[in-house]
């Protein structure tokens, strides 16, 4: 029972996105209509099974269901299995959930917002291809598994982000966005090969132990622990726009405000805080871990804290209010709160994308606040940091102005040297080619610069 | 009414600024420029002074989104020709000046626009030069007809290699060229090959034996007689080209394209592709959006009391540990800056020199250099000189300090990317002597860069083409001497894209004023109706479009009704301030600056409950003002959240069912809130004592002469003299979700308010019998048994309310159900019509569900087009309604009631109607026009990835320079035309009128708008066409007539023709 509902979970969204995708492929898209009642059935059975299995599994008192798609790789020899698993637990289906419902309003929302733009089918194939990297993000019982959404995730944001792909500036957005991400997707891959070197296999039962979520029991540990958690924090903080990624989230407000809001609002900017949830066992097995999340959660928090304050436009004030929540988040799953945490990351997220989706309504919310109170709005706090001196303030108001230098510092120490690198190596490369056929070095090589 | 002198002064001063500052010039510059400085430096000042001056005309004049006033786009143009100003358009904004050519294309083929148009706008644009010989027979109207009708191909030279190579174009003719021509051109070659070569190309100008003998080689002389008609054909083809291209070869090319570089900017992204404006935007945005924000950021940025010049130093002083590397010079210059400590003028005048601008230059530098970022620039201007009424103006001067910031960022990132893109020889050197435009672009090369011409071979194929379908034959056009190829070449290359555009424009808009006075000159001449046949009622609107079909509506539900159409203010033109409003907002035209102030208070029964209510509400507004600045915050924020998916609730219900909701709302508040019973003061008070002498001079409401003077000229205007028992007068306005731009679907006559308060003060006036018994005495009665009723008309829901019903008669209750009920019908067949153009309701809705669908859009947060706003406007009609009613105008028609018989000799009616209507109405049609030909320069792009910011305007994404204008939502399907003002007056008139209004003559005698007077007495029409009067000749087309308006609009999305409309 449980196991065809899952499987009804699992594939409506494939089956969408395959409809949807093979459609365009073969140039005869569907017309909006039959879109949106695509992908509105897509929603409710997914829901609908979703709900089911969380009253099936609160009826029968079990906390932990399994479906198993086999293993697609079999290294027998060095004892390697590339296996796609689903869990249905505490966990998964809250957040399952959680993302039928949101997607589902957005999808709506969108359809309408939509309407008439050159871009609907593309905005809407993304759409179900965001929603099958979420569900398999959520639900995934193995880290392939997992990182297979993450990837899909991924993917579906950069190219929404892009999505008015005619101006230039969503496209570099888009691009940084993307940047950002695989170097997340990098950090997380290592932790992957190292889980499969200690343990053979990325079942997360490794790491949680074989007891349901939340009372798994890590059966790494110490450094390996360490070194595992450690790289999955890291591909956590690109994926939550913790410090020091946290520039690419107003970044990604290019697209059209429902998946602004839906996406990187509320969906995607969980996804890392998700990871540590699921991997949080390895915390009790390292307290150094431990300390690291708590630190990183904490300043995440403080630093999105300020910038929000001097956004002067609603959407990036909303994207570094969204930081400030998930710092708090990590920092709870931090501590072991583990269903505060919880809680605290459903309700931020509808809060979250609902407050964006209605963020062109601000003059009018403004006027009507206006009219209630009975003059001009005042400012939260007038000044600040009034009490410290002037030389002090204009400093930290410049800090949270230009964004915590995130960006410039991303700019200058990974971006630079990275690029450097290459093309030093490309210059080498070149040179020895050249020497292979017998060229004559040349003098004076032009290097040639593009925008960072 | 504590501070309430201080925020009316507040509104005056307001006022005032729009005042002085509409004639756009101000010497606001003038008190930074103090004396002081010595003689070299005072030049230099007066000189940038100007320059920013004149720079100030080509800024967008949008204000903050909160009030949106349609105006004409390219406004500082209005003393050019349209024509000219488009193009200048294009020069300095690089915007579209009219739709591309093959939108007009596409028009051709579905007879929007038609060969008669084309042929008649050509005749008009060319006069006696059409019939002119350019070569041969053929007249220069032929040439140009044949470049319309057929699409020339052209492109750069690798596309036409492409398209030689890939397709048999110099072997088949094309294909749209005659049968009869291709036969005849091929047949005059062949006889000429056969019979008269070579002995005939001796003495020809242009060696055409040799491309024989080329064509000779390849098509096998040998076997000439057996040629087939096929190979002659590409023999034809083939000797054309050569011709042709010989043609292109000694005639070059006058005109000359060279890459404008006006700023140090655009050479280096030029040679590297790196654009120094990107980093510089992206600071500015940022620094700017903090700096005038007008109070969404919870945190206001320090220092900003001392101007944005010193606010900008002190804040990029200090070192930080990390920055971008092209902000490393930045520093320093800052420091060096603020050392000098002097006015911001004096670090223009550093950087200009540093800049190597010289004085000749200046106006031309700054310009560009403030258009870099228009929208930004001109929100600051705005801010500095039109928006006293927002909470954080800018002082005088703030866009000479901004012009000081900017030139400071452009000359750091300039350095930086020499730094980066030089040698460092060359940089070294560059940067050690002056940076002036010409030695950054000799550093890059560019030195020897020749003016682009247009290669032969893309002139030889226009000209290969055109021969074709013009039937020129190579014979003929061998024996060109040089000087006929360049005249020749001249002709074709005159009539370029651009000036194919303006002439299909031309055509286009001829069509439709060709449809449209067709139709009004065949609606019969009204005679005097009998004084006995008093309509049931009478309803006065706004002038408005999208009052056009309402009052059709209504119309055909009761033809015993009379409805006029007047600006929607009223006459009325006040400051008001409703009961739950904390601002009083002026609701005018913005070009009339109001005296008066009329509050609404609660009646007097009610007041200490509303008393109660507007301090709940108070309390309620803080508390969600509250949560809505700490769901943003750290602490207050997580405890938001973990609630937020209850939060959260209310909302979702409102995406996926906005109209219920927002009825279950309603009715929730409605129980909590007792009908709201209010009065307007409009009646003027006596002074009260100890009220100081700058209350004094503002007055609160109307004395009973300022009333009977408003009613008077009301019904002057409309020529309203025979009175029903009850006369409606319906202001409008518009309410939606989601749209930063609500205040651009607001009542233009009330300058972007709410027209409803305009239509009670008036109806109050007018009742008053006191008013009455003024208005008797100065000889315009108004029988006891009628009464006025006010009511304010949604236009996107069409809903309709009625004011002060309660003030009724019981006498006039059942005229006003009888009213009402009509009225209802009306709008519901309104929404119909309005729904055809809305793909998400069926063609097939019914009235009653399209006041559904209708009022669940205003309702709908997903809804980017809550309504179409004044989409398709077209035409303007001032005049009787008798000489429009019963025409099906596709609410694409402003009308405005004149009644030329109750005008005095003066025209003193028609003069102050149309100082209203000209400017109000071409503001909206020229910036729909301009936001449509060029939607991401001169409009604001796409609604969906807006993002409202400052509380100023919206921003494209994540940051962008402001965007002014409309979403390409809101133009999406209108036709962009100039408006066609149709008067029923006499020339004399309309003229006397233009002499006493130098800015309406300005607007028609500069094409701006189009003109045409029809006679008050028969069906002539008269056309002004350059400074005069030209009788204008009814086509014979009859147009269609149906038995009501359903029956013309269903089924059908697109626009529609005119209609006849007989009731029977």
């Amino acid at each position: 029972m449980v196991h065809f509902l899952g499987f009804i979970v699992v594939t409506c969204p494939i089956i969408t996105l395959a409809i949807l995708g093979l459609m365009g492929l073969f140039g005869k898209p569907l017309d909006e209509a039959s879109v949106d009642r695509l992908t509105k059935i897509n929603v409710l059975l997914g829901l609908s099974a979703s709900l089911t299995i969380l009253g099936v599994m609160l009826w029968t008192g079990s906390r932990f269901e399994s479906i198993e798609f086999g293993n697609f790789v079999n290294l027998n020899q060095e004892h390697f299995h590339f296996n796609i698993k689903f869990v249905f637990d505490r966990l998964s289906i809250p957040m399952t959930v959680m993302s039928f419902v949101l997607v589902g309003v957005i999808g709506s929302f969108a359809n309408v917002y939509l309407h008439r733009d050159a871009g609907y089918q593309r905005f809407f194939i993304f759409y179900s291809m965001f929603l099958v990297g979420l569900l398999f993000a959520f639900l995934a019982g193995t880290i392939e598994t997992l990182f297979l959404g993450w990837e899909l995730v991924g993917l579906s944001s950069a190219l929404l982000i892009a999505y008015f792909h005619e101006r230039p500036a969503p496209v570099q957005n888009g691009q940084r966005v993307w940047a950002i991400y695989r170097i997340a997707d990098a950090s997380f891959l290592m932790a992957a090969i190292v889980m499969h070197h200690l343990s053979y296999e990325g079942e997360f039962t490794k790491i949680t132990g074989s007891a349901a979520w939340p009372d798994g029991a890590s059966s790494l540990e110490g450094y390996s622990a360490l070194l595992v958690g450690g790289l999955l924090l890291f591909a956590a903080a690109g994926k939550s726009g913790l410090i020091p990624f946290s520039g690419w989230l107003p970044r990604a407000m290019e697209g059209p405000t429902p998946s602004s809001a839906v996406f990187y609002g509320a969906l995607s900017i969980h996804l890392g805080a998700y990871l540590l949830m699921r991997i949080s066992p390895l915390m009790d097995a390292s307290p150094l871990l431990r300390c690291m999340v708590i630190t990183l959660g904490v300043s995440t928090a403080i630093f999105a804290a300020f910038t929000s304050r001097v956004q002067t436009d609603v959407k990036s004030s909303l994207a570094y209010a969204s930081v400030c929540q998930v710092g708090i988040i990590v920092a709870e799953i931090g501590c072991g709160f583990l269903y505060v945490a919880l809680i605290h990351m459903i309700g931020h997220a509808c809060l979250r994308s609902l407050q964006l989706l209605r963020a062109p309504t601000l003059m009018r919310d403004y006027k009507t606040l206006e009219n209630a109170i009975g003059g001009h709005l005042s400012h939260g706090s007038l000044r600040f940091f009034g009490w410290l001196p002037q030389r002090w303030e204009s400093r930290i108001y410049r800090f949270a102005l230009e964004r915590g230098y995130m960006d410039s510092a991303i700019n200058e120490y990974l971006v630079r040297p990275f690029r450097s690198l290459f093309l030093f190596l490309d210059r080498l490369e070149q040179r020895w080619l050249r020497f292979l056929s017998g060229e004559a070095p040349k003098e004076n090589e032009s290097n040639t610069n593009g925008a960072a | 009414m504590r501070g309430e002198a201080s925020v009316r002064k507040f509104v005056l001063d307001f006022f005032g600024t729009i005042l002085t500052n509409h004639s756009h010039t101000t010497d606001s510059q003038s008190s930074t420029s103090e004396s002081g400085h010595s003689g070299a430096s005072a030049v230099w000042a007066n000189a940038i002074h100007h320059a920013i001056e004149h720079a100030i005309h080509f800024l967008p004049a949008q204000g903050p989104i909160a009030v949106f006033v349609h105006h004409n786009t390219l406004h500082a143009f209005e003393d050019d020709l349209f024509e000219d100003a488009v193009i200048k358009g294009l020069g300095i904004y690089h915007a579209q000046p009219y739709l591309p050519e093959s939108q007009y294309r596409i028009e051709v083929e579905r007879a929007r626009i038609t060969p008669e148009d084309l042929a008649a706008v050509i005749k008009e644009d060319l006069g006696d030069r059409e019939h002119e010989f350019i070569f041969g027979e053929s007249t220069r109207g032929q040439l140009r007809r044949v470049m319309l009708d057929h699409v020339i191909r052209a492109g750069d030279d690798k596309e036409l290699q492409w398209f030689i190579a890939g397709t048999d174009a110099l072997r088949k003719f094309r294909s749209d060229v005659p049968v009869t021509t291709e036969r005849g051109m091929v047949d005059a070659v062949r006889h000429w090959t056969m019979r008269d070569f070579p002995a005939a190309a001796k003495n020809c100008p242009c060696p055409i034996e040799g491309f024989v003998d080329d064509l000779f080689v390849e098509f096998n002389r040998n076997q000439i007689e057996s040629w087939t008609d096929s190979t002659w054909g590409s023999f034809t083809l083939g000797l054309l080209y050569r011709v042709c291209r010989h043609g292109a070869e000694v005639a070059g090319d006058s005109r000359a394209s060279q890459i404008p570089s006006r700023r140090h900017r655009d050479i280096v992204f030029a040679a590297t592709k790196y654009d120094c404006d990107q980093p510089v935007h992206e600071l500015l945005i940022r620094f700017l959006g903090s700096f005038t924000d007008q109070g969404y950021a919870q945190w206001i940025m320090p220092h900003r009391d001392q101007g944005i010049y010193r606010c900008f130093l002190r804040m990029f002083m200090g070192k930080s540990q990390v920055t971008d590397s092209w902000m490393q010079g930045l520093i320093p210059l800052v420091r060096e800056e603020w050392s000098h400590d002097d006015k911001p003028i004096d670090s223009i005048i550093r950087s200009l020199s540093a800049l190597g601008i010289d004085h000749d230059s200046v106006d031309e530098y700054i310009q560009t250099a403030l258009l870099a970022l228009p929208g930004w620039t001109g929100m600051v201007w705005q801010l500095e000189s039109n928006a006293a009424w927002t909470p954080q103006p800018l002082p005088k001067g703030s866009l000479l300090e901004f012009l000081a910031v900017r030139l400071l960022l452009d000359r750091s990132v300039l350095g930086y990317s020499l730094k980066m893109h030089l040698p460092e020889q060359t940089c070294k050197k560059l940067l050690n002597s002056k940076l002036s435009i010409s030695s950054v672009s000799d550093a890059f090369g560019f030195h020897d860069r020749k003016p682009i011409y247009q290669s032969v071979q893309r002139r030889a194929m226009t000209l290969f083409q055109i021969a074709q379908l013009m039937n020129w034959s190579p014979i003929r056009l061998a024996g060109l001497q040089v000087s006929q190829w360049q005249s020749l070449m001249r002709e074709v290359s005159a009539f370029r894209s651009l000036e194919r555009r303006r002439i299909f424009h031309a055509a286009y808009e001829r069509n439709y004023r060709v449809q449209a006075l067709d139709a009004i000159s065949q609606n019969p001449v009204p005679t005097e109706l009998p004084s006995s046949t008093v309509p049931l009622f009478q309803l006065v609107t706004c002038i408005d479009d999208r009052e056009e079909s309402l009052r059709r509506h209504l119309e055909e539900v009761e033809p015993r009704v009379e409805t006029f159409g007047a600006a929607g203010f009223f006459s009325v033109a006040m400051f008001f301030r409703a009961a739950t409003d904390a601002h009083y907002i002026p609701l005018c035209p913005v070009v009339v600056k109001p005296q008066h102030f009329v509050d609404e208070i609660g009646q007097l029964s009610q007041q200490e409950l509303q008393r109660r209510q507007a301090e709940a509400r108070r309390v309620l507004g803080k508390a969600s003002h509250q949560f809505h600045l700490s769901s943003r915050s750290m602490a207050a924020g997580t405890l938001t959240a973990i609630m937020g998916s209850i939060a959260s609730l209310p909302m979702v219900a409102r995406v996926l069912a906005p109209r219920l909701t927002s009825r279950a709302k309603h009715f929730a508040s409605k129980l909590v809130r007792a009908p709201a019973a209010t009065n307007l003061c409009i009646e003027r008070l006596p002074q009260k004592e100890g009220s100081d002498a700058a209350d004094a001079a503002l007055k609160q409401g109307f004395t009973l002469d300022e009333m009977a003077n408003i009613v008077e000229r009301l019904l002057g205007d409309i020529g309203l003299n025979r009175f029903s028992r009850l006369v409606v007068i319906l202001g409008h306005g518009s309410s939606s979700l989601n749209n930063p731009h609500e205040s651009a679907y607001n009542c233009g006559a009330c300058g972007g308010g709410r027209g409803g308060p305009n239509a009670r003060a008036f109806a109050l006036m007018a009742n008053d019998l006191r008013v009455r018994q003024l208005l008797e005495s100065r000889g315009l009665a108004l029988p006891s048994t009628c009464f006025f009723v006010a009511g304010y008309h949604n236009t996107c829901d069409d809903g309709i309310e009625y004011l002060d019903i309660d003030r009724l008669p019981t006498s006039h209750q059942d005229d006003f159900l009888f009213a009402k009920a009509k009225l209802d019908t009306a709008r519901a067949l309104n929404a119909q019509e309005r729904s055809r153009r809305f793909e998400l309701a069926p063609l097939t809705i019914s009235p009653e569900a399209a006041l559904r669908h209708v009022e669940a859009r205003s309702e709908d947060l997903a809804q980017a087009r809550p309504e179409y706003n004044h989409a398709t406007n077209a035409v303007c009609f001032v005049g009787r309604r008798l000489r429009t009613r019963g025409l099906f105008m596709d609410r694409r028609c402003f009308l405005t009631s004149y009644d030329p018989s109750q005008d005095d000799a003066s025209s003193k009616v028609l003069n102050r109607i149309l100082q209203a209507v000209i400017p109000v109405c071409s503001g909206i049609s020229l910036e729909y026009y301009f936001s449509t030909v060029d939607n991401s320069i001169y409009g604001c792009g796409s609604k969906l990835p807006h993002n409202i910011t400052s509380l100023l305007g919206v921003m494209e994404g994540a940051a962008s320079d402001l965007k002014t204008g409309l979403s390409q939502q809101m133009v999406e399907i209108h036709e962009p035309l100039r408006i066609l003002f149709v008067i029923e007056s006499t020339k004399e008139a309309l003229l006397s009128v233009m002499h006493r209004n130098p800015n309406i003559d300005k607007l028609i005698r500069n094409k701006w708008v189009q003109i045409a007077i029809l006679s008050p007495e028969s069906n002539n029409i008269q056309r002004f066409v350059d400074g005069q009067f030209v009788a204008y000749h009814p086509s014979p087309n009859v147009i269609p007539t149906v038995s009501r308006s359903y029956d013309w609009y269903r089924g059908w999305r697109n626009h529609l023709g005119f209609a006849k409309i007989i009731n029977e």
